[in-house]
């Protein structure tokens, strides 16, 4: 999955894709209002604002919790700390749709696994076994170098 | 991702806001030290709905002033009238200021300039 959006190649100028939130405007107003274009960049630079106000916020909260990664919940209650309570309800819903998608894709990728008719002690056995077939040729092939150089270990004298 | 739809996103389990360069906006913050990609989801769908609302509230303001276009100076007066978008005030150029200066007003502002 490649960030295929003609990103800025620059880390300053770092923002959402203008075509992504113009499309979101454009849907957001009637239509027969349209956007100035000196506004559509306000609110692109506004939404970069509020994205780094929430980061930060979530952060400040997951670090108080002694963790190192921003989970749902600090999000969540970064949204309701900073005034954004009407959004939490939304967001939440969202989150659940989200879960139910993954445990769907999630379950798809299990499924490849079944289908390959093995149990996991099977599968692991396999493994194990291609372990030491591996450790048994590389073994073979330090046997053979010492045997043909009469060295053997490297920078021995 | 899933590809952009025409439709709006409600009540959908997936974001418009590109999970990448979202992740990368964050990463911004040096003292950031990692974010979950379920966290991640949750700041997208945050933005889509922060957009939504400062869109609507500009919108009233050139509904206001009889006007089709949503103008600068909308967006402006939506950012200083909203007490949650205060976060907003600084990338707004001073000399946009349109809001009546009330007396308190007045000595907030003279004290930040």
């Amino acid at each position: 999955m490649s960030d295929y959006e003609g990103g800025p190649s620059n880390d300053d100028d770092l923002s959402l894709p203008r075509a992504t939130v113009y499309k979101l405007i454009a849907e957001m107003l009637p239509d027969d209002v349209t956007c100035a274009k000196d506004t559509r960049d306000l609110l692109l630079d506004c939404c970069n604002e509020f994205i780094h106000l929430i980061a930060s916020e979530s952060n400040e909260i997951c670090e108080k919790e002694a963790k190192k990664t921003i989970a749902a919940e600090h999000v969540l209650t970064a949204l309701r700390e900073l005034g954004f309570e009407k959004y939490v309800a939304e967001v939440k819903e969202a989150y659940s749709e989200h879960r139910q998608q993954q445990t769907k894709d999630r379950g798809r990728k299990t499924n490849k696994l079944k289908q390959l008719g093995m149990s996991e002690e099977e599968l692991l056995r396999e493994q194990e076994l291609l372990f030491a077939q591996a450790r048994m040729r590389f073994q073979n092939q330090t046997t053979a170098q010492d045997q043909t150089n009469g060295s053997g270990v490297p920078g021995a004298q | 991702m899933s590809a952009v739809d025409t439709s709006t996103t409600a009540a959908s389990g997936s974001s418009m806001l590109p999970a990448a360069r979202v992740r990368r906006i964050i990463k911004e913050d040096k003292d950031i030290f990692a974010c979950g990609s379920e966290s991640l989801f949750l700041i997208s769908r945050a933005t889509e709905y922060f957009i939504d609302s400062i869109v609507r509230e500009s919108y009233e303001f050139s509904r206001l002033d009889k006007r089709k276009t949503v103008q600068y100076k909308d967006m402006a007066k939506a950012i200083q009238s909203i007490e949650q978008y205060d976060f907003l005030s600084d990338i707004i150029p001073p000399t946009v200021t349109v809001r009546k200066p009330t007396a308190s007003a007045n000595s907030a502002s003279k004290a930040t300039e």
